[in-house]
């Protein structure tokens, strides 16, 4: 404490009058974003749950549904979005390094592969709302394509997975496009010389977010598209 | 107290895990087409765990990072077990007792053995004479 005065005359730009030390103020980030992580998995806990009992009660109509959803694509999306994890994490790596220059390079990628994930996403979407698989009451499968005749799934209760599975997969994509959001923003920072490994606070918790997103995905791709 | 200072992950180290990762990818897209009945949902489940638990140990850093965290995901995590199991003893039970017959299983019980003192029945024969 008896540093402490001579530690006020230097005190960083970044670091906010109500914090002692830059190790505190990025401690207390860090801990709020674990905490609000904490409340998105509890809100994707909801839609498992729902799952979950839904699977227990017809477990050889949820089996038989998924056959519906191409586990390629969904195997694609889990590539991608496992490949932008990586590339967060050596972001990461490269702000604590001082390496701006490959810090955007990271970011800038991860950004390309969330939007390849959102161009894959979409194309499953339109390719379903095509032969009238719906959320909800308008759930009416009709048509062929990729060797499924799609009137054959309107079973009892197809309903209800194909809705969970616009649900989840709507609210997981809703994330990415929030992450995508962030990222640019911390992008446009990074290329700015904001960070450094002395702070880099906005890049490590955003990357927390992205890897959280992407452990949702690996749930949901194989209780979604392969068992 | 002295400046800490933040775990570097070595880029070696991320490269590893993404592979672990892709691999652990491909099995459980290999077991699924295997078909394997009963194991198929509990195969799948681990792998997903053990991808998750990869991400969260290396990529998110937990392993080097404040212990504080750590408890603050797994209690998290506890939650979303207390959530579910509670959830499943509801609806996973519904139908299991047949709410048929008014009154309690003891008064059942009470029932039936008045009536069984009532009838009790061809008494046993001796063994021997």
């Amino acid at each position: 404490m008896a540093e402490a005065s001579t530690v006020t005359a230097e005190r960083p730009k970044h670091l906010h009058p109500h914090f002692v030390s830059s190790e505190q103020q990025f401690d207390a980030a860090k801990m709020g974003m674990w905490l609000f992580l904490v409340t998105e998995i509890l809100l994707f806990s909801g839609l498992f749950v729902a799952y979950t009992v839904f699977r227990i009660w017809y477990p050889e109509v949820f089996s038989h549904s998924a056959e519906l959803l191409d586990w390629r694509l969904g195997g694609l999306n889990t590539i991608v979005l496992l490949a932008s994890s990586l590339t967060v994490a050596m972001g990461v790596h490269y702000a604590q390094t001082n390496e701006r220059k490959k810090l955007v390079r990271a970011l800038i990628l991860t950004i390309c592969f969330a939007a390849v994930f959102m161009i894959v996403k979409y194309f499953e979407y339109t390719g379903k709302f095509a032969h009238g698989v719906f959320p909800g009451v308008n759930f009416d499968p009709h048509g062929t394509a990729g060797g499924h005749d799609y009137a054959a799934y309107n079973i009892p209760f197809a309903a209800q997975f194909f809705s969970i599975y616009f649900v989840m997969t709507g609210v997981h994509g809703l994330h990415v496009l929030i992450g995508i959001g962030l990222f640019s923003w911390i992008v446009i920072r990074a290329n700015k010389g904001h960070f450094s490994s002395e702070y880099y606070t906005p890049v490590e918790i955003t990357g927390l977010y992205w890897h959280l997103v992407d452990i949702i995905w690996i749930f949901l791709f194989p209780l979604l598209y392969l068992i | 107290m002295a400046h800490a200072e933040h775990h570097i992950t070595p880029k070696k180290t991320l490269i590893q895990v993404f592979v672990a990762l892709i691999t652990l990818t491909a099995i459980t897209v290999f077991a699924a087409q295997m078909d394997l009945g009963p194991l198929n949902v509990p195969i799948a489940l681990s792998i997903a765990i053990v991808k998750a638990s990869l991400v969260v140990v290396i990529f998110m850093a937990l392993k080097h990072d404040n212990r504080m965290n750590a408890v603050v995901f797994l209690v998290g995590a506890v939650f979303v077990v207390v959530f579910l199991v509670l959830t499943l003893f509801d609806t996973a039970y519904r139908g299991d007792l047949p709410n048929t017959v008014e009154g309690t299983i003891m008064e059942e019980q009470a029932e039936q053995d008045a009536l069984r003192a009532r009838d009790p029945g061809p008494t046993p024969v001796p063994p021997s004479q």
